[in-house]
């Protein structure tokens, strides 16, 4: 009897600490590897110190993290997600996402206004895929605008994601007079491209692999990729051409179901903290989304880094984030049929 | 009919296992008989234009290109196994025997993405082979190798081997010696009695063996993807192309469900094909 006593006593315990645990911590879904970190070591770390929350991080790709919410809706497994802006559409629409109040977000005074993607979900950081290219392999070949991409010598040298065409098909549809919403407008003129790409990159380490070893010595690049890159020592040079460069933006929001929002927006707080997103843009070479944010002058030089209102608004396209969430599948689609394949 | 006590026992799970599967391509077939609806995570109503949309030419050459790969990778990795494969099980000296079994069993120890980036270091315009032949004045640019189909063939022969070589050796093992000796001693040479008894009755394994590369090259994903760049694409690479990384999972189910039927077609006529050969192994 004694014995089973102290069972009972030992389960329900056991029970007990089910509940505390779970209050002691908010769970934030985000990418692996750098992002991670970059998140643990900024961001989490100032929550954590503010709070005394622990933050605990659920990491995956874009996709699987998405189907995961998918299954666990109403129930999340996630406290916060971390999704590309356009993605984020995707768990808006489909009711994955609580709608923000940023009146509790003192911090999200000073949001860009490029930033505010939607009542659903709001931009972290941001960065640029632009035209990066190896000028000790290109002698003599310049790049202002994205036009100069379809110069001959190009040909055979170009690599770009396979993963998200948009931002070659919207440059595309622009210099053919078109945009985003009339992207058929390009669709000869992005033909017109396909001798240039010599393969098509499937993630950041691919990426990188192909620019450093020459294979491809010009890219439709990551802007953080291709300075990380450039801090190892490879000769990247950079553009912003004069049309711009294809604005993305990371974006955070509060999963519908969550038990513990206060915490969620306490840490979107210290996501849009000046120092914080300071930090942010000189880790990864990115754009703060908050205007007070005072970046390093080095930082702040960079191609690809925008610290002020009219860099903002004359360096970036962007692509209407609901617009890039409907159109992805069709813009994939066409490009493997008529591009890759 | 002998009892067989565990029989219950051990089938249960495997049953529980294949409710589990059958589950999961129940769930991909009713997704590629659904509509996708653009900005939505949700599929819609019935509707057969995935399949519909899979009779473009662009598919057709990607499921031809797949078998064509397959049927490469399959018949190389069986010229380099097979001597691998009889000096394992001809060998003497425990020492050479461990050292050729280690040497090919490496690659299946290795895993998928590493071996297909230590690739990429050898077949790159300044990987090895291009440095070697520069230095040797035998080219004086270098050749591309990367993003063709020689260099995805070349890959997925090297995580292909190891199997190759565990089912030829298995077969190899199990002819007797003295049937090779007998020919020997009846005036053949070692060459045709290698022709004549060895290979006749290694047969099974070699059916095996290239069945197996086949249907495993099949599936292969990442090796077309990093060293095809985009360029050479089997279907697994449309999947995620045109299904996943655009999250139109609906047409994405829809291609595999096209490559699972190729793939039961093809295996099938291997069958039939490889029966008249199968009479040669030994008795």
């Amino acid at each position: 009897m004694k014995r089973l006593s102290i069972l009972a006593f030992g389960f329900g315990l056991l029970l007990l600490s089910f509940p505390a645990a779970a209050q002691d911590k908010l769970v934030v879904s985000i990418w692996g590897g750098s992002w991670r970190d970059l998140v643990a070591e900024t961001v989490a770390k100032k929550f954590t110190q503010e709070t005394g929350v622990a933050v605990e991080f659920i990491t995956g790709g874009t996709i699987d993290r998405l189907n995961k919410a998918k299954l666990a809706k109403g129930n999340p497994e996630s406290d916060l997600n971390f999704t590309t802006s356009h993605v984020g559409w995707l768990y808006a629409n489909d009711d994955l996402y609580e709608q923000l109040d940023l009146s509790k977000v003192p911090n999200a005074a000073n949001l860009v206004e490029q930033a505010k993607i939607s009542p659903y979900h709001v931009g972290t950081w941001a960065y640029v895929y632009t035209i990066g290219y190896r000028p000790d392999l290109l002698p003599g070949i310049t790049f202002e605008s994205w036009a100069d991409l379809w110069k001959p010598e190009v040909k055979g040298k170009l690599a770009a994601p396979d993963f998200d065409p948009s931002h070659i098909i919207v440059v595309s549809a622009l210099l053919a007079g078109g945009d985003a919403g009339q992207w058929e407008k390009g669709q000869e003129k992005l033909k017109q491209l396909k001798p240039s790409f010599k393969a098509y990159y499937t993630n950041d380490a691919n990426s990188q692999q192909l620019i450093a070893n020459g294979e491809t010595p010009v890219q439709v690049i990551l802007s953080m990729n291709a300075h990380h890159m450039i801090g190892q020592g490879v000769p990247i040079k950079l553009v912003i051409p004069k049309e711009g460069a294809v604005l993305g933006i990371d974006t955070i929001a509060i999963m519908k179901g969550s038990k513990k929002v206060d915490l969620a927006y306490k840490f979107i707080n210290v996501m849009f903290d000046p120092a914080i997103q300071a930090e942010v843009a000189t880790l990864k070479k990115g754009s703060p989304v908050v205007s007070s944010a005072k970046l390093n002058p080095e930082i702040a030089k960079l191609p690809g880094v925008f610290s002020t209102p009219e860099q903002w608004k004359s360096q970036a396209i962007i692509i209407d984030h609901k617009l890039r969430a409907e159109k992805t599948a069709e813009w994939r689609k066409w490009f493997a049929e008529n591009i890759m394949n | 009919m002998q009892p067989q006590p565990f029989l219950r026992t051990f089938v249960f799970p495997a049953a529980l296992c294949a409710l589990g599967f059958l589950a999961a391509m129940a769930t991909v077939l009713q997704y590629s008989l659904r509509a996708y609806v653009p900005g939505s995570l949700e599929a819609g109503g019935l509707s057969f234009d995935n399949f519909s949309a899979l009779l473009k030419p662009l598919y057709a050459r990607v499921f031809i290109d797949t078998v064509w790969i397959c049927f490469l990778t399959a018949a190389c990795a069986l010229l380099v196994a097979y001597p691998i494969a009889y000096a394992l099980v001809h060998a003497q000296n425990r020492l050479i025997k461990a050292a050729i079994l280690i040497i090919a069993v490496t690659p299946l120890f290795l895993g998928e993405v590493v071996r297909t980036y230590s690739w990429i270091v050898v077949l790159g315009n300044n990987g090895f082979i291009n440095s070697v032949l520069l230095k040797l004045g035998l080219i004086d640019r270098p050749l591309q190798i990367m993003f063709t189909t020689f260099a995805v063939v070349t890959a997925l022969v090297h995580v292909t081997l190891p199997v190759m070589v565990i089912m030829l050796a298995a077969a190899l093992a199990h002819i007797d010696p003295s049937f090779e000796k007998a020919a020997q001693s009846l005036g053949a040479g070692p060459v045709r009695a290698f022709l004549t008894v060895t290979l006749p009755l290694s047969t099974p394994g070699i059916i095996a063996g290239v069945t197996t590369a086949f249907a495993w090259t099949f599936s292969a994903f990442a090796t077309p993807q990093l060293i095809g760049g985009g360029q050479v694409n089997m279907i697994s690479n449309l999947v995620y192309q045109l299904g996943l990384a655009s999250f139109n999972f609906p047409f994405a189910a829809s291609l595999s469900v096209a490559g699972l039927a190729l793939t039961f077609m093809i295996l099938s006529l291997l069958r039939v094909v490889a029966r008249p050969f199968e009479k040669f192994g030994p008795h």
